[in-house]
């Protein structure tokens, strides 16, 4: 009997091979999606799933208010540990540091790591909130006394590579020049897929040695350092609220008077360690990779749902539309004895038929679209994954539900003609279906078009974002960056010099970073004119006398500070503002205080924006670099060049290189960054978007259209009859094509007016997070309505025409 | 003793044209014993066709009562009626129906699909109606591929092969020339003889003349016996 079905089944897809088509491309577009974005929740919900106990594993970070908004650190004071510790609720509590030597060397063999990666300073509590498998050395004695470490297998190996784990126990390690560590471990790294991508773990009392010492012993409560990090383990029946409620004491009990007054406060909050993968306020610990984002997780879900319910559509659409073409075998199949479940049963087989083949061509594209969609996937997913029984699992799930969706109700509405009927060929039944037909296309079309529109204004954002003014000068501006370890100031001078005499570049400064970046210094600044304290948050750049200059930033009034090292302010008009001042002459020779000191403000620049168009212009000044020799601020040499095309960029750079070849030693270390780089940087996230929308509108643009193909080939066949009789009496071509392109294109423009009310909405939610906007422009709306029904009235013609080129005698001499 | 396979008391059928009722059987009185063979006759509209969907259960009288090998037709669920038909009669259209995507061999095969016969014994049942009905070199072949009087004879070995106590042939040689007319007949008169209770309908004088028994209809009434 089954085998029967499939063969049936089989034949009559061969039968109607372009509706086939159409219902196998449908199905496949919207399973591949499906399977990969599947994948990548999968990826990403099974992070740090094998810790042993790891629902009762939790990070303490700090949530920081202020009456304009919230500030994310995901460390927290070195004080608090102390004040928890004893807590019965507690199983474990262990701190780490997160602390990066500038080198590590294995003198036996005379091996460098410079900067080495994940280098924390853990306590022995550690080894037994994260468990590792120990392949050398004793997990009781590991991190028990100063100078010792534990390395991973990974980084064991670059120390001491060609050696046992065994042997590697007792060597020894030199940090930084200074400090002596000898290896008392070597464990496996997590096969698991982890964020604790930790490698190399020093006992914590080793951090007396470093640099940190006096933060250590002083444990300070009003310091927050991200890389000071507390985790607990509860006990198995704890008192999470009363934990909490003792973290709200503490933080209370130590308030700033400062905070207090300027309406300030700081919370200490538990973050679940399956909360660590997707929470971006507080970040992970590898920042190379992309934090997973279950807003985008959400979204993505979202677009292989859309994907997939538009290959179903097709799927009901066509099979309701053929359905009298396969009256004649239901009505047979009936008389011979077929019940109605067994043609449902039958149909069904059919429809799954059609999604097996879909699966297996969507197995094989998943492999290709992990590549084209690298920008989403995250780096560790592979193809492997699906090997997983959990995903396999829900694979099959996927399957038959979308034969469930697809097959249903076309199995429903074949096996419901009545046996006679069929016979006499008094079929009425797809006639009746032609209301869900036109409902179901003008879904499809609405989702196409909501895409189309979304694609354009998020596009049209993207590129005013990139092309906006931002207040000084972006393009064809070069960043050197000094080596990191390098503190000599005259080196920076000498580089500087260098680069002045090569003959492309017009202009260079020595300063921090760019006018925009994402990091910021800020510190508070205060002005009192006698009567009222006005308070600021103030950020800060720094250059040398030529920075403003080669930004080209825009001196309102008054002038540059004398020189690099004198303290003085140089301030932009949202400062000026809020340390209220009503222009810029009355500010200028005014004192301001900041960390305690006292600054004249000797200009006024005009605003830029110094981050992303998402936020707003914030207080901010520009300075020299008045805490020289003791450090000095500036990381970089800026350059400008005469000729901006690119054709002289690439000899102009490697003589910028030799430059820095000359003067620097760590030559590894070269950093080299474009302006407009950075800030293109800024928009990876919507850059992500657009190229998201844009394979969403592609693909169900092709998928309706294919449906509506499908459509249209199925109205022509039945109404070729009438096309030939209007012919013979005398019809043109484009009457015939106009009557049956009418029919298709209403449905269409009804999905145009319920998706535009929808895109609307949508972007303008999307367009809230920008400080600058696009107006959501009319023509918009109307272009991409045009678009759709250009797209549908090509679809539509290509078929119509055909029919109505036809020979008249052909189709009407068969009756 | 002959036994009755199946009577009508006063079977009527009604459908509702618009507003109008339209009676397309009015109270037939019909009792068929086992072994005979029927012709049904009367001009296109007389009701023959409906009466012949009706005695074979595609559709249902009205009103009146229907008893099939001594049991209510009338009162029964389509579950039963279904089961009842499957077991014991056999259709023959003037269209031949058979499913143009089957070949030969499947479309005869069909009928004991649904009874859930085993493969095997479904293999043996097949190849004696083939080899009965001299039809074996087709059996690969597709509707499209045979004549009208080839398919025909596809048809009745479809209808036969579940072994039914009665055939329902409606015109089965309407589409056929004299002679293929002839060998269908010839092949009925035979399966007759078998003990095969037939009851056909028919337009031509000389196909109603195998039979044992003619009645004729005339706007849903039986005028004559």
């Amino acid at each position: 009997m089954i085998r029967n079905y499939f063969k049936i089944a089989w034949r009559n897809i061969m039968k109607h091979k372009v509706f086939s088509l159409i219902n196998v491309i449908g199905l496949t577009i919207g399973l591949s999606a499906s399977f990969i974005i599947g994948l990548m929740i999968y990826y990403d919900y099974t992070f740090d799933d094998f810790h042993k106990d790891g629902e009762r594993i939790y990070r303490v970070v700090t949530e920081f208010t202020d009456p304009e908004e919230k500030y994310y650190n995901a460390g927290i004071t070195l004080a608090l540990k102390d004040a928890i510790e004893d807590n019965s609720n507690f199983e474990i509590v262990s701190e780490f540091y997160i602390e990066r030597p500038s080198k590590a060397v294995n003198i036996q063999n005379d091996i460098t790591l410079k900067w080495p990666e994940f280098v924390i300073f853990a306590d022995q509590n550690y080894l037994d909130i994260f468990q590792y498998n120990f392949l050398a050395g004793n997990k009781t004695e590991a991190l028990k006394n100063p100078n010792q470490v534990v390395l991973t297998q990974t980084r064991a190996e670059e120390y001491f590579p060609k050696l046992l784990p065994s042997e590697i126990v007792g060597k020894t390690l030199v940090y930084n020049d200074s400090i002596n560590v000898k290896v008392t471990g070597v464990v496996e790294n997590y096969k698991q897929r982890t964020d604790i991508v930790f490698k190399e773990f020093v006992s914590h009392a080793t951090l007396l040695q470093t640099n940190r010492k006096r933060d250590i012993t002083k444990r300070y409560w009003f310091n927050t350092n991200s890389n000071s990090q507390l985790y607990v383990k509860f006990k198995e029946k704890a008192d999470l609220s009363s934990v909490q409620k003792l973290l709200d004491d503490l933080a209370l009990e130590h308030t700033d008077e400062d905070d207090i007054k300027y309406g300030e406060s700081r919370k200490f909050k538990l973050q679940p360690l399956s909360d660590i993968h997707f929470n971006e306020d507080y970040g992970t610990y590898d920042w190379e990779k992309a934090q997973a984002s279950k807003p985008l997780l959400r979204n993505l879900a979202l677009v292989a749902l859309f994907l997939l319910v538009l290959g179903c559509i097709n799927f009901i659409n066509l099979n309701t539309a053929q359905a009298s073409q396969r009256a004649k075998e239901i009505g047979i199949r009936k008389t011979l004895g077929s019940s109605r479940k067994q043609l449902i049963v039958q149909f069904m087989g059919e429809a799954f038929i059609l999604v097996l083949i879909s699966a297996a061509l969507s197995l094989l594209l998943s492999k290709w679209l992990i590549d084209v969609f690298s920008d989403f996937v995250p780096d560790g997913l592979s193809y492997q994954l699906f090997k997983s029984p959990i995903l396999i699992f829900g694979v099959v799930i996927l399957l038959v539900l979308v034969t469930f969706l697809s097959g249903f109700y076309p199995a429903l509405v074949l096996s419901k003609y009545n046996a006679v009927s069929v016979m006499k060929n008094q079929i009425s039944a797809a006639e009746q279906k032609v209301g869900l037909r036109k409902f179901l296309t003008v879904f499809q079309f609405a989702i196409a078009q909501v895409f189309i529109i979304a694609t354009l204004l998020v596009g049209k954002q993207i590129n005013y974002l990139l092309t906006k003014d931002m207040g000084f000068k972006t393009d064809a501006i070069v960043s050197v960056f000094h080596p990191r370890a390098e503190q000599e100031f005259s080196k920076k001078l000498l580089f500087a010099e260098k680069l002045k005499i090569i003959p492309e570049i017009k202009q260079v400064s020595i300063g921090g970073k760019g006018p925009a970046s994402n990091s910021i210094n800020s510190t508070n600044v205060t002005y009192t004119n006698g009567k009222n304290i006005a308070k600021s948050e103030m950020q800060y750049i720094s250059g040398d006398l030529n920075y403003a200059n080669l930004f080209e930033l825009q001196l309102l009034d008054g002038r540059l500070y004398r020189n690099d090292t004198i303290r003085e302010l140089v301030i932009n008009e949202t400062l000026l503002h809020s340390l209220g001042f009503s222009n810029p002459a009355e500010a200028i020779g005014k004192l301001v205080e900041t960390n305690n000191k006292r600054i004249p403000i000797v200009g006024v620049m005009a605003d830029f924006n110094q981050r992303s168009l998402k936020s707003e212009i914030k207080p901010m000044a520009l300075t020299g670099d008045w805490y020289r020799p003791d450090f000095s601020l500036y990381q970089a040499v800026h350059v400008s060049f005469h000729n901006e095309t690119s054709e002289h960029l690439k000899s102009t750079l490697s003589k910028i290189e030799n430059a820095y070849q000359q003067v620097y030693n760590e030559t590894d270390d070269y950093r080299v960054e474009f302006m407009d780089d950075t800030i293109a940087k800024f928009y990876n996230r919507e850059q992500k978007i657009s190229k998201l929308l844009n394979w969403s509108t592609g693909l169900s643009i092709l998928i309706s259209c294919l449906g509506l193909l499908g459509l249209v080939i199925y109205t022509t066949n039945r109404r070729v009859k009438e096309i030939g009789v209007r012919k013979v009496l005398g019809a043109s071509l484009l009457q015939i094509n106009t009557l049956i392109c009418k029919e298709f294109l209403i449905l269409v423009a009804i999905a145009f007016f319920i998706a535009a009310p929808i895109a609307y909405y949508g972007i303008n939610n999307w367009l809230q997070d920008f400080s600058y906007k696009i107006g959501i422009s009319f023509w918009v709306f109307l272009a991409s309505g045009f678009a759709m029904i250009l797209f549908a009235l090509i679809v539509i013609s290509a078929k119509t025409l055909q029919a109505a080129n036809a020979n008249p005698v052909n189709s009407l001499r068969s009756e | 003793m002959i036994n009755t396979l199946l009577s009508l008391n006063e079977a009527t059928r009604t459908v509702n044209s618009g507003s109008n009722k339209v009676t397309l059987l009015n109270n037939i009185n019909l009792d068929v014993k086992e072994g005979e063979f029927i012709s049904l006759m009367g001009p296109s509209g007389s009701g023959k066709s409906t009466l012949l969907n009706c005695i074979g259960m595609l559709d249902s009288f009205t009103g009146g009562g229907y008893t099939f090998l001594g049991e209510p037709v009338h009162a029964m669920k389509d579950k039963n009626k279904s089961k009842l038909y499957k077991e014991y009669i056999g259709f023959v259209f003037q269209a031949y129906h058979l499913i143009d995507e089957l070949n030969v061999y499947e479309n005869i095969e069909t009928p004991l699909l649904y009874k859930n016969v085993k493969s095997s014994e479904r293999k043996a049942m097949v190849a004696d109606m083939l080899d009965r009905f001299n039809i074996v070199g087709k059996k690969d072949l597709f509707p499209i591929q045979l004549s009208g009087g080839q398919q025909q004879l596809v048809g009745i070995a479809r209808a036969l092969i579940g072994k039914p106590k009665l055939i329902l042939a409606d015109e089965p040689t309407g589409n056929l020339n004299s002679k293929q007319s002839e060998e269908i007949m010839n092949l009925f008169s035979e399966l007759n003889k078998e003990g095969v209770t037939i009851i056909q309908a028919t337009h031509s004088e000389s196909n109603a003349s195998y039979g044992s028994r003619i009645i004729n209809l005339l706007d849903g009434n039986i005028v004559s016996e």
